[in-house]
């Protein structure tokens, strides 16, 4: 399944921010069923980066170190829930800089 | 006596551990990310140190802080300057944290013993070195292995393969970064390394860059129209191409994986720099190709590892795998065809080394300990008391901020991980107090777990399951006084209430349900799609609540026929001066309705009440009729008085039809309501006992069944529909129990007809039926003859194809009591 959540991603990713409109409710209710299916997706683009997080797999490009942010997201974070416990299943892959 | 059981595979790139248990070996998942396996680096940031993951991912941003491939340096005198803590530290330091990451993997009976494999080509003072680190990592005893023979021993396990014969294994080592081969002479149950080879620095990454720059590369030259794309993006100097590094070498591990299984992929790149997407193809034989020169340098190893001990490649038994780059077909393909030798690939290669280690451990007695853990329970630091940890429980903050206080002058490390395996703080040392800010995963309850350490990183206190809600409850607004529901269908031809918000939510409040449309609605036939929004107890009848929002879409008013099973998109919002926001959406017909309901004024539809009066009317006699013969008047008499105000109501509803002025309609709904929760209280609760009870008869039936004879695919949907039992059943909506019964029911059908003389009833009720019900008369008693012949003769296909025959015959057809019925509102 998470495999066809980072398709469904990468999918809504490839659309351009002025042509999302029309698409914009069939990835919400995407995203609803998966949830009703026990998945949380978290895409953590623009977050700073926290050394401390580990739901994502960041490659970091600075080299200072300093002001670090996720500039661009391959996969997103993937959590599910079983039997009431949520479960991390994928680790975003992050590009930070 | 007890055996040793774990088995940890300390590896230079990545290590594992796992436990022997009941004949299997169980391999622990790291409780942070839940992989198999952890990278051997550490890191040391902004005071903590990370382990694994996390510390692998600084290598970039601070190389000096960042150690890994550690264990090359085992037992030598080489230290290592960590210019963040200013401390020097050695190998084996190293290793005891991978190690005691590695124990944080398994529950809560911690090891006191382990199995640690080593190299091959380790020295004694190597082996020393690693069984110093398994004791500082608080093991008390260590046993070794060499890695070859607990590959061996792992395939050996798992396939029950005899090693009574006398045979030689290669075990073929191909990691992520470096590559050995071993080659091992199994001899009446002993194992024994000859010789090994190996090269330190080729590995799946070697891989991974080729792919890179000789089929990406060229690629993205054209695209990009520039040359030498592959030394700009790895030049020390960072230039516009060096972000594009990292992403690319991602879809090359991608590209890497699937042409594991797949002959040719499609890779996909998105270039930010030129802003469009690109796709190009790469075959199996491509990729073939590019890696033949690196898998023929692990062959050429392997063949002078042969040649060295003179033994040829037809007295290579078995050659098995380990490491993941083995994973490649053509590394199988190419040493199959260079050994002729069997090529075992039957386990996972990434954990084989675990495995072996673990089947070890589990012929190994613990030895002597009983003395050392006495000693030892002396030396053991008491658990902290009165630790204090102040937090907020509800948060609205992306993250909440945890404060610890230890008293008596404490010093020592804390660690919080969040029991999601989301987030880990890695081990910081605080003295007395410590701060942390937790972060949170948005709308949902977090779980922590905080531990503290002392100074020798040993546990001396541990709280689990600390819980810090986001964003489910907003500390500031008013609460809904009573539940908010919107009217649906069932498929029974009644309505029930879902619940949209609950009792005491805090407003303000949005949500979107997405339903479907329960019945056709044709342009312009007149019909009509209803939502009906009420306010009160979700379990009681729709009728007995208060409306608060109301809505009819007429056939008229639509642009095309809406059909039954159509999509029905309904956003909900609530402000906190409870005006009511529907937006309903049906893209089939691309209907879009935005409504503002306001608080003040109520929603009354003269039709609906009418036809909820009615309804209600043939419901009411039956209720009365079986209470007074179950002798229970009380009650029976006080439903009459419902049975004449609902009566009396009907004629008010009459005679205010043309009345659009005065409150006479409010008061009706009122009386109405009224009317209704007497009747809820009065009937509802034994409708619902009886609901349960007639669901509980057929799950027994089913189950009892099932029992003696078995279905797997009967089963399954069993499960299914029984899975969520709790919650409809502690509903109180008879609608959603009796048709969680009817579903019950079906199977129960479905069961019956299994049994071939089934068949046998269902024909003479076909038989029975009066012939001038069946189109042609004359065929269908050749049918009941012919019928009634295989009845006697015991011939079961041919009697179902008779009454399949005298089905079609039938004028009117038998209706399907499972068939869905139309919903009245037309939401469900």
């Amino acid at each position: 399944m998470k495999d066809i959540i980072t398709q469904i991603f990468e999918i809504e990713n490839k659309i351009k921010p002025e042509d999302f409109a029309p698409f914009k409710r069939n990835f919400q209710r995407i995203y609803h069923e998966l949830e009703e299916e026990g998945y949380i997706i978290v895409n953590p683009k623009d977050q700073p980066y926290d050394e401390r997080d580990a739901s994502i797999e960041a490659n970091i490009l600075n080299e200072n170190g300093s002001n670090l942010r996720i500039s661009k997201v391959l996969k997103p974070t993937i959590y599910k829930n079983e039997g009431g416990n949520r479960v991390l299943i994928q680790k975003a892959v992050v590009i930070v800089e | 006596m007890e055996n040793i059981n774990f088995g940890i595979d300390l590896g230079t790139t990545n290590s594992g551990i796992g436990k022997f248990q009941a004949g299997k070996v169980n391999i622990y998942k790291n409780p942070v990310g839940f992989r198999d396996t952890l990278p051997s680096v550490i890191a040391y940031r902004n005071a903590r140190i990370l382990v694994g993951d996390k510390a692998r991912e600084l290598t970039s941003v601070q190389p000096e802080n960042v150690f890994s491939s550690f264990k090359r340096k085992m037992g030598s005198e080489h230290t290592f300057h960590v210019p963040a803590t200013q401390e020097n530290k050695t190998a084996i330091d190293f290793s005891a944290l991978v190690l005691k990451e590695l124990i944080n993997f398994v529950g809560d009976e911690k090891p006191s013993a382990a199995v640690i494999t080593i190299p091959a080509s380790f020295d004694t003072i190597q082996s020393n070195a690693t069984k110093s680190a398994g004791y500082n990592a608080g093991l008390q005893e260590v046993l070794l292995l060499q890695e070859p023979i607990a590959a061996c021993l792992a395939y050996a396990n798992t396939q029950n393969i005899s090693i009574d014969e006398s045979k030689n294994w290669l075990v073929y080592d191909f990691g992520g970064g470096t590559f050995d081969v071993a080659l091992v002479s199994i001899n009446n149950r002993e194992l024994k390394v000859i010789d090994h080879e190996g090269n330190n620095f080729l590995g799946g990454l070697d891989i991974d860059n080729l792919i890179l720059e000789h089929l990406f590369c060229p690629v993205l030259e054209k695209e990009l129209g520039t040359e030498n794309l592959w030394k700009q993006m790895v030049s020390a100097e960072k230039g516009i191409y060096s972000k594009l590094f990292f992403e690319l070498l991602y879809r090359a591990e991608e590209a890497k994986k699937e042409l594991s299984i797949k002959e040719s992929v499609f890779v996909e790149l998105e270039l930010d720099l030129a802003s469009k997407f690109i796709e190009f193809e790469i075959t199996r034989q491509q990729f073939n190709e590019l890696i033949h020169p690196k898998v023929d340098e692990t062959v050429k190893l392997t063949k002078r590892l042969l040649e060295k001990n003179n033994i040829s490649n037809q007295q290579v038994e078995r050659i098995i795998l380990v490491g993941g780059t083995t994973y490649i077909p053509y590394v199988k393909e190419y040493l199959h065809q260079e050994f002729e030798s069997t090529v075992d690939s039957s386990i996972d290669p990434t954990t084989a080394i675990i495995v072996g280690a673990s089947y070890y451990a589990g012929t190994k007695n613990k030895q002597n300990l009983s003395t050392q853990v006495a000693e030892i329970k002396e030396d053991l630091p008491a658990k902290l008391q009165d630790v204090k940890l102040v937090y907020e429980v509800n948060s609205q903050d992306n993250e909440e901020l945890l404060t610890g206080f230890v008293p008596n002058e404490f010093s020592g490390y804390y660690r919080v991980t969040r029991t999601d395996g989301g987030f880990d703080t890695g081990l910081i040392s605080f003295h007395s107090k410590f701060n942390e800010f937790l972060k949170l995963v948005p709308k949902t309850s977090n779980f922590f777990n905080v531990k503290i350490f002392d100074k020798h990183q040993i546990l001396v206190f541990e709280k689990e399951n600390l819980s810090i809600n986001h964003g489910i409850y907003n500390i500031s607004g008013q609460p809904l006084p009573n539940d908010i529901c919107l009217e649906v269908d069932d498929t029974l031809g009644t309505t029930y209430l879902e619940r949209v918000f609950r009792k005491n939510d805090i407003l303000p409040l949005s949500k979107k349900l997405y339903k479907t449309i329960s019945k056709t609605i044709l342009k312009n036939s007149g019909e009509k799609l209803i939502i009906n929004i009420v306010e009160g107890k979700a379990e009681t009848s729709p009728a007995s609540n208060l409306c608060i929002g109301y809505l009819e879409i007429n056939s008229e008013d639509l642009s095309a026929n809406l059909l039954k099973g159509t999509d029905i998109e309904i956003d909900f919002d609530i402000s906190e001066s409870r005006d009511l926001t529907v937006n309903i959406y049906i893209g089939a017909i691309n209907l879009e309705i935005s409504q503002v309901f306001n608080a003040s004024a109520k929603q009354v539809s003269i039709t609906k009440l009418r036809l909820e009066l009615e309804k209600s009317l043939t419901n009411i006699d039956y209720e009365i009729e079986e209470f007074s013969n179950n002798h229970q008047e009380d009650i029976a008499d006080r439903l009459n008085d419902v049975r004449i105000e609902i009566i009396e109501l009907l004629k008010a509803l009459i005679d205010i039809e043309d009345d659009l002025v005065t409150d006479k309609i409010y008061n009706i709904d009122e009386r109405k309501r009224k009317a209704f929760q007497v009747y809820d209280d009065l009937v509802r609760r034994k409708n619902v006992i009886a609901e349960i009870e007639e669901y509980q008869a057929y799950k027994m039936e089913i189950k009892e069944d099932l029992l003696l004879k078995p279905n797997p695919k009967i089963e399954h949907v069993f499960n299914n529909i029984i899975k969520n039992e709790a919650q409809f059943l502690n509903s109180n909506q008879t609608s959603i129990i009796k048709s969680k019964t009817k579903e019950l029911q079906k199977i129960s059908q479905e069961i019956y007809y299994q049994h071939d003389e089934a068949y046998v009833n269902l024909f003479y009720q076909y038989a029975y039926k009066d012939i001038s019900e069946y189109s042609n008369e004359s065929i269908a008693k050749k049918h009941i003859l012919n019928g009634e012949r295989a009845v006697k003769e015991v011939k079961y296909a041919e009697l179902k194809a008779i009454i399949s025959a005298l089905y079609h015959l039938l004028k009117v057809k038998p209706r399907d009591y499972f068939e869905d019925k139309n919903g009245t509102l037309g939401l469900k």
